[in-house]
């Protein structure tokens, strides 16, 4: 059986152009990302290789640009990360799947009662328009119409774990950010608010890094023997809790630790120029070619908690930081709002339709308090305090006003 | 009001020594702290952060030593004695200050000609003196919930889930430095409006007494 089944991906890869050799390098480095060592390689190519068709898996998507799709779907050049994901068995994957139609939909009814599957969730939930978005059926007078929310909960209710992939399942994403016409918001807020209880493991950056979905994967199909229980258990987690404006839930967000534990910043090749005070102050510089800092330009890795500078994107080729974009900070929550303006250091602070910077609310509070120091100081001048100061009173106020009193009811 | 003399009861030595410190702590964190929040030289980042940490933990040490000190040292409880006692009670409500906020509010807003009653802090001064403890502390939780190694702590990460992530506390640190510019423009104004008498107690501790008195 694992023979075969070695057989059948050995072909696979060779098809598409993919040495054995270097399908070993790309475990080694899945093997670092999960934190093994690389000698663990061969066995997560045997692990691979002996996995018969794999866990059945539901891809939906929610309110999106496709993004995610996009990141992991490429399948202009053989790329090893697609393949090994042909290992999951998607029964429903909007954007690349064969079938349409009713056929399409009762996929996900069927593979709701049966069980025994994850659930891949990307974009947001858009609550708004009482749920009349990502409409399937025609009007919702048809036999079997649904709403987005109603397929979301009916294919969440039954998952052994839903993977929220993208910022936008993770809490709204950039759809969430003001004024949030369509009230969106994640997949993990939704579930709550609606009771259901399945496990949402979130992997939030726009989109999201295909080798991270990859590491995943492997995560569950070796170390947890397939068993998301047993992966959500041996997996560490951070938890990052906040308040999602729109459904009113207070939600702790599970993310993988060894992907979402660390900033940018901590392990970013130009962090020595930071240390030494070099920024880049245009974009196009020199100094952005030398690999000068961007922070001054900028940029959010001081608080955007991903693996970005390790793992890299686009077949590890480059990232932001490294090709000379500031970090605009997408793997955060509410990722829009906190670090829009993405060319400043800091967000702006909305005050109703307008942002303003925080440096700019300090220098005129600064500028109005000095000026009306300057108008006071000449006030005291002309009063005739300045010197000795004022004559003083020979009794207080209020014992005056009150012996008045006392005197005028003698 | 500003004709009374400045003894040194009013300031002892180690109070002028805790001021000094604490003024020089504060001008190298607001520079500092202008600096990493957009730094407009360059070459100094790392001894922007270095002397913004430093600083903050010596004003952190020097505050609490001054609250503490508080119960121990004795000054002056009025302006124009001699006479000394603990100086957590000038801390505490006093009587000569008792109905007197809103007279010193209309002093100062020009709506009252002679001067108010009120022991060696007034009311209003008082407050403000006060404000500035929860203030400073305040301002050392942001810092350490933006600062690396801290933020992780659930301590600091619970007031980061609570303000909305590391971004928006960082805006928060930021504008508490402005509550301290705020602060520290008004003190300094209205210590030397009458004249120069008060620096030169805390700064240099020399005394001023007018004559006729001593």
């Amino acid at each position: 059986m694992a023979q075969e089944a070695h057989g059948a991906l050995h072909d696979l890869l060779a098809v598409r152009g993919v040495t054995r050799r270097d399908f070993l390098k790309y475990c080694g480095s899945v093997a670092a990302m999960l934190g093994l060592s690389e000698t663990m390689a061969p066995q997560i190519a045997a692990a691979l290789e002996a996995a018969p068709k794999l866990m059945p898996a539901l891809w939906l998507n929610g309110g999106s640009c496709t993004g995610c799709t996009e990141s992991i779907a490429q399948v202009d050049t053989p790329d090893v990360a697609t393949i090994v994901l042909d290992y999951l068995s998607f029964e429903y994957f909007e954007t690349i799947m064969a079938a349409a139609g009713s056929w399409a939909e009762k996929n996900i009814t069927k593979r709701a009662e049966e069980g025994g599957y994850i659930l891949i969730y990307e974009g947001s939930v858009m609550t708004g328009q009482d749920g009349y978005t990502l409409f399937v059926g025609g009007g919702p007078e048809n036999e079997g119409a649904k709403k987005g929310t109603e397929i979301l909960a009916e294919a969440a209710k039954n998952a052994a774990a839903v993977i929220a992939v993208g910022s936008c399942a993770v809490d709204g994403g950039w759809i969430y950010g003001y004024p949030n016409a369509s009230e969106a918001t994640g997949v993990a807020a939704f579930l709550q608010k609606e009771g259901i209880k399945t496990p949402v493991v979130n992997m939030p950056t726009c989109p999201v890094n295909p080798e991270w979905v990859v590491a995943m994967v492997v995560q569950l199909l070796i170390v947890a023997d397939r068993d998301p229980a047993k992966f959500l258990e041996v997996t560490p987690m951070v938890k990052r809790t906040y308040t999602d404006a729109v459904t009113g839930e207070k939600v702790g967000l599970l993310m993988p630790k060894a992907i979402y534990g660390q900033t940018i910043h901590d392990n970013c090749p130009r962090r020595g120029h930071f240390e030494n005070g070099e920024f880049v102050t245009e974009l196009g510089s020199k100094e952005e070619a030398m690999g000068y800092c961007l922070y001054k330009v900028g940029c959010k890795g001081p608080q955007t908690f991903t693996q970005c500078p390790v793992t890299r994107w686009n077949r590890r080729a480059s990232w932001c930081v490294e090709s000379g974009a500031p970090c605009i900070g997408c793997g955060g929550l509410n990722w829009v709002d906190n670090n829009a303006p993405f060319l400043k250091r800091t967000s702006d602070i909305r005050i109703g339709d307008t942002g303003v910077q925080a440096g700019t609310i300090g220098a005129a509070v600064g500028a109005v308090a000095a000026a009306g120091l300057v108008l006071h100081g000449i006030g005291m001048k002309a009063a005739g305090r300045i010197g000795d100061g004022p004559p003083m009173e020979e009794m207080k106020a209020y014992d005056r006003k009150r012996l008045a009193k006392k005197g005028g009811d003698k | 009001m500003a004709g009374h003399p400045h003894y040194r009861e009013a300031h002892p030595l180690i109070f002028v020594i805790t001021h000094w410190i604490n003024l020089i702590c504060m001008v190298m964190l607001a520079f500092s702290g202008f600096y990493i929040h957009y730094p407009f030289f360059d070459g100094f980042m790392g001894v922007a952060r270095g002397m913004h940490f430093v600083a903050m933990y010596v004003v952190i040490i020097n505050l609490t030593f001054r609250i503490i000190a508080a119960f121990f040292v004795k000054t002056a409880q009025s302006l124009d004695s001699r006479e000394v006692d603990l100086d957590i009670k000038n801390w505490l409500p006093q009587e000569k200050n008792r109905h007197q906020f809103f007279e010193t509010v209309k002093y100062y807003l020009f709506l009252r000609k002679e001067g108010v009653i009120s022991a060696k802090y007034g009311s209003l001064q008082k407050i403000a003196y006060l404000a500035t403890i929860p203030l400073t502390y305040l301002q050392a939780y942001t810092g350490f919930a933006i600062y690396g190694p801290t933020m992780d702590w659930g301590f600091f990460s619970g007031g980061l889930d609570l303000v909305g992530g590391p971004m928006n506390m960082r805006i928060i640190h930021y504008l508490g430095m402005w509550v301290f510019i705020l602060f520290t423009m008004v003190h300094a104004y209205l210590a030397n409006i009458y004249n120069f008498a008060p620096s030169k107690l805390i700064f240099l501790w020399k005394e001023t007494v007018p004559e006729g008195k001593h």
